[in-house]
């Protein structure tokens, strides 16, 4: 069997529990790892994701949205970035929903550190994809 | 200073994640987030020399 077959036989055969763990994994940093009693690693992982995304509003950081009211190019490019912020799942969703942290006055955005605020959003969601990853593959019996 | 502590923090918290997710036993973990820790930092001190000498 081809390497991409047996990959694709493996995704198959994840449980639902693994994507339930992922999903619990995405939507609260550190969740899916405490759900399955990994005190130590949900601790870590959680714990730089949540410090990653305090740390950035901290800094003058924003969040990005998709804005259709902009034109072209302008509107596709907070795409990639709101993907990053999304990797966040409830905070980023709760900021959403309570309108906070999307946009910046002319003081925030002249702090010497307004851009690694939003670097450290941007990165706090990647880093949630990669603890969302290693959750799931732990519920699917691929790693210990 | 300032800039190199927020650099800290950042290669801290990636070498934290990256090293948690990777390798299979507890101290490749740490030697692995380690390296990582190092690389970030490294990395950066020779980007921030070489765009120092760059005027734009």
């Amino acid at each position: 069997m081809s390497k991409a077959n047996r990959e694709r036989t493996d995704v198959d055969k994840a449980p639902a529990r693994a994507w339930l763990m992922g999903t619990a994994a995405w939507l609260v940093p550190g969740l899916g790892h405490l759900l399955q009693g990994k005190w130590g690693r949900a601790l870590l992982l959680g714990g730089a994701v949540w410090f990653c995304f305090i740390f950035g509003f901290m800094m003058g950081g924003h969040l990005f949205k998709y804005d259709a009211s902009e034109q072209g190019v302008s509107a596709l490019l907070q795409i990639p970035p709101m993907v990053g912020n999304l990797g966040t799942g409830l905070l980023y969703i709760v900021c959403w929903l309570m309108g906070f942290g999307f946009s910046h006055d002319i003081q925030q955005a002249a702090l010497p550190t307004f851009e690694y605020g939003w670097t450290f959003l941007i990165v706090a969601g990647l880093l949630n994809y990669l603890s969302m990853l290693d959750a799931f593959d732990i519920a699917a019996g691929r790693k210990s | 200073m300032r800039h190199f502590l927020i650099m800290t923090a950042f290669a801290t918290l990636a070498a934290v994640v990256f090293g948690a997710v990777a390798k299979d036993s507890n101290h490749e973990r740490v030697v692995y987030a380690l390296k990582v820790f190092a690389e970030f930092m490294v990395i950066g001190l020779v980007l921030a020399w070489i765009l120092y000498f760059i005027p734009y």
